[in-house]
């Protein structure tokens, strides 16, 4: 019988990372662009959730009666999801913040607009489907144990499931101890060579899409996944000297994919577009992206809509990771969310996805650490990490770049 | 219930979050500092308050106590009282106390970091009361809350004549003084506002008469209503002085729900109209009448609340709150002048932490009992708006603003009657977001709030003779507050 440990915690911390990363960026972007210190961003994230909830369960929220035959499967609520958050993203930007901009609001009184703006959202929420918790109509999704033996003569891996109350073993397979040390060296020999093939050529002012380091890691855990892959030999035993058992599903793959690929497209827009260029430029220096002819309500109103969307697509993740939908859900991932941007310097989206992973896994990780009496304090754990960055470092890990 | 308990129960309300939102003030409104931590406060004074005045060995409590200090007192004259103020002083050390804690690390921050890293503690200290249940019994609360002088109470001074001229007595003055003051405000308001004022009062009387009779007349009613809000748009718009005008509806408004209501839709007009206007005389209490504890803690929160406000306009309105407000606006300035601000804002965060303390033991007698679900973030950004309502930087305004948010959540309760109860919920969710908007709107129009920034009376340096305002402006912490 094996256990979980710190290996499935970094996993699990992973897709938490993920779905906090999705709120971060949105935040960041808001952030350094709009300039709003966005205390609704929580409420916007449960307002996301919600938005999936009326056309998935319209038996539960009555919202559109004409809706004919009831659910939609869970994909199609979250794309009906972004698209009304990202109408509502707009609506924000148009009905409140562009005119609090125009008359040159400060930052306390940008806090206190978005406390209000929190405020309503919240009871809205309220005022339609109550407090009670609602969870999506979907698919049922089982775990998939991934059990890692460390044997004398190798590496052992079972692929297990919980069937009925019955562990089954779904697969099982090894590697020697020559080709585990082998993989790891190929793996770690294609990252570094990407990495140094990808910054060599570098002058200053070079922009790279994706940043070496960044498609080094890529590289190397790539390599380490096709060659586990391919080269799969006979079991080693399971007399074991350590091991471990790490736990995930589709459904944990598909949120840390689907996080990934929304923030691959937002680099593309922010570093290969103009639209992208004008972001940048604004979130730099608003008055002299202004003058050099940058059309800033109209790159503010793009923020709030790209703000929208990512709040839609964190709270759909959230509420499917979690199986449950509730007004509260967006205020508990406010704290780590802003934990995340600050941690990574609020002026940079890159730095708020990788704040989000780190404090993702230091929530994971510590409640694996710590005794279990104090597993209740997750969101504590995020927070004792920021202000003890910030005691050392007050601008955050990557500083105001 | 007659009007007069829903009254009184309002007034207590306002009066302790007032002293909560007067805390707040200090450090938001004075300071600058945005504390959306500002319920843990609130919270530690309560927990502390009732741990130190409960009776040891309660059942179905495992936590920290009690430690009695009313019952170790009780030798002493007054000790029940005494005890209970000594809990109170503690419950205000200890939220100082942890104040203290939080401010050393987190005040050196930005103003939005240290908004954030507030409201991150608080939520913690939240998390720690609810699953600690040897610190203060967990979820289950505290059911024991003393009350301090209970057992005097009602309080009767003699025969059934003596305690309705005295206590009627005390609260005919109270209203007529009321009126007195509220008169003189609104008795130079100009013809146009008076008249259209009156007017939208007698609509929209018309209406709330309308809608409460039901049936077809609903329609009438809800017409009379939106004719009504139309004319007092109107009265406030065409006025010289929308001040006086908005006073004199509101007045008009409160008197008429006050005094003429209950004549007429009560089963018992005069006994409904007496127990209204002498709200302070319960002629059942005792066996003479007299005066029931709830009137007496309603007084009881007032003395602390008009405490708390003359503190902080003694603060505010010495060199040393003009110390604060130069912090606020620009912190590089009273450095250059050598004051250390650090300091100055750790001591208004314990200031204002020990108010929202005080005010947290009062919530806590005048709810019986205490869990960590009342000390949600919510509380915190109820005193932001009533902050922000009345006037930030406004002592008076401030407390105005806690009576307009009170009224407006709690005052419109009567509301729920004409409603199926399942919709209990949907209309405090709509009041919510009334307020929400209400927020932003006088973010947006009014940014100072009904009040604005109050004025403060402080002789500046070379300020008597004043024979050039040039020699003013050029004095140190001359900030044009004179």
């Amino acid at each position: 019988m094996v256990d979980t440990g710190l290996l499935d915690a970094l996993a699990q911390g992973l897709v938490t990372g993920s779905i906090i990363a999705a709120g971060a960026i949105g935040l960041s972007l808001v952030y350094s662009i709009a300039e709003v210190p966005n205390f609704a961003h929580g409420d916007m994230i449960t307002i996301g959730a919600y938005f999936a909830l009326v056309v998935n369960r319209p038996d539960e929220i009555s919202l559109l009666p004409g809706l004919p035959g009831g659910a939609v499967s869970l994909v199609v609520a979250g794309a009906f999801a972004l698209v009304a958050a990202a109408a509502f993203g707009a609506l924000y930007e148009l009905a409140i913040f562009r005119r609090f901009r125009s008359k040159e609001a400060d930052l306390i009184t940008m806090v206190i607009v978005s406390l209000g703006l929190a405020l309503v959202l919240r009871n809205l929420v309220l005022f339609v489907a109550g407090s009670r918790n609602i969870s999506y109509e979907t698919a049922v999704v089982r775990d998939v144990n991934w059990d890692l033996y460390l044997t004398g003569s190798g590496l052992t891996v079972q692929r297990t499931q919980r069937q009925a109350g019955d562990i089954a073993l779904l697969g099982e397979w090894g590697y020697p101890v020559w080709l585990l040390l082998g993989i790891l060296a190929a793996a770690a020999a294609v990252g570094y060579g990407v990495y140094r093939w990808r910054s060599t050529d570098a002058d200053f002012r070079t922009v790279h899409l994706v940043s070496p380091r960044v498609l080094g890691v890529l590289g190397g855990v790539a390599t380490l996944l096709a060659l586990a892959y391919a080269l799969r030999f006979d079991p080693q035993g399971t007399d074991a000297l350590w091991s471990t058992r790490i736990g995930t599903s589709y459904k944990d793959i598909a949120i840390v994919v689907v996080v990934a690929v929304a923030m691959f497209l937002l680099n593309l827009v922010l570093k290969a577009t103009r639209l992208g260029k004008g972001m940048r430029a604004t979130a730099d220096n608003m008055d002299l992206a202004e003058v050099r002819g940058v059309d800033v309500d109209r790159i503010q109103l793009v923020v709030w809509v790209i703000a929208g969307l990512l709040t839609a697509l964190a709270g759909v993740l959230a509420g499917w990771s979690a199986s449950n939908v509730n007004p509260n859900m967006g205020f508990t991932l406010l704290l780590p969310v802003f934990a995340a941007v600050i941690l990574g310097g609020i002026r940079s989206p890159y730095g708020a996805a990788a704040g989000a992973i780190l404090i993702g896994i230091s929530m994971d990780v510590g409640v694996y650490l710590l005794p279990s009496g104090l597993a209740t304090y997750r969101t504590a754990i995020a927070f004792i990490v920021l202000i003890g960055v910030l005691l050392v470092k007050p601008d955050g890990l990557w500083g105001d770049v | 219930m007659a009007l007069a308990d829903f009254a009184v129960s309002l007034l207590t309300f306002v009066a302790i979050y007032g002293l909560f939102a007067l805390g707040l003030n200090l450090k938001f409104g004075f300071t600058g500092l945005i504390d959306f931590g500002h319920v843990a406060y609130f919270m530690i004074g309560g927990y502390v308050t009732a741990v130190l005045t409960m009776p040891a060995q309660v059942t179905g409590y495992d936590g920290l106590g009690g430690y009695a200090l009313p019952e170790l007192l009780a030798v002493v004259p007054g000790g029940d009282v005494l005890g209970w103020l000594l809990g109170v002083a503690g419950g205000m050390v200890a939220a100082a106390l942890v104040s203290l804690l939080v401010g050393v690390p987190t005040l050196r921050l930005r103003e939005d970091y240290l908004a954030i890293t507030a409201l991150g503690i608080a939520t913690i200290l939240n998390e720690v009361v609810r699953n600690e249940t040897w610190l203060f019994n967990g979820p289950f609360g505290i059911r024991t809350v003393h009350q301090p002088a209970s057992a005097a109470f009602p309080l009767g001074l003699g025969s059934f004549i003596l305690n309705l001229v005295v206590f009627g007595g005390l609260s005919v003055l109270v209203i007529a003084y009321a009126g007195y003051r509220v008169g003189s405000y609104v008795k130079d308001v100009d013809t146009t506002g008076a008249a259209l004022g009156l007017a939208s009062v007698l609509v929209l009387g018309g209406s709330i008469g309308a809608l409460t009779q039901g049936g077809p007349l609903l329609f009438v009613g809800v017409g009379l209503a939106v004719a009504g809000v139309a004319v007092l748009r109107e009265a406030v718009r065409r006025s010289i002085e929308p001040e006086r005008t908005l006073a004199l509806v509101v007045a008009l408004a409160a008197a008429a729900w006050y005094f003429l209501q209950p004549l007429l839709a009560a089963s018992n007009p005069t006994v409904t109209l007496q127990t209204n206007v002498m709200f302070l005389f319960d002629p059942v209490a005792g066996p003479n009448g007299g005066l029931d504890y709830d009137r007496f803690f309603m007084l009881l929160s007032l003395a602390f609340l008009a405490g708390g406000y003359w503190w902080c306009q003694r603060t505010i309105n010495s060199p040393y709150g003009r110390v604060l407000r130069a912090v606020r606006d620009d912190e590089d300035v009273p450095r250059a002048l050598g004051k250390e601000t650090f300091r100055y804002k750790i001591q208004a965060l314990l200031f204002g932490s020990a108010l929202a303390g005080a005010a947290g033991s009062l919530y806590t007698i005048h709810l019986g009992f205490i869990s960590p679900d009342q000390f949600g973030a919510m509380i915190t950004f109820f005193a932001f708006a009533s902050v922000i309502i009345g006037g930030t930087a406004n002592n008076a305004g401030v407390v105005l603003g806690t009576a307009v948010f009170w009224a407006i959540n709690s005052g419109t309760q009567f509301l729920n009657d004409y409603f199926p109860s399942e919709y209990a919920v949907k209309l405090a969710a709509a009041r919510l977001i009334f307020i929400g908007v209400l927020l932003i709107v006088i973010l947006y129009y009014r940014p100072e709030g009904i009040l604005g920034e109050q004025d403060y009376d402080i002789r500046l340096p070379g300020d008597e003779p004043a024979p050039s305002r040039d020699d003013t402006a050029a004095a140190p912490g001359g900030d044009a507050d004179d």
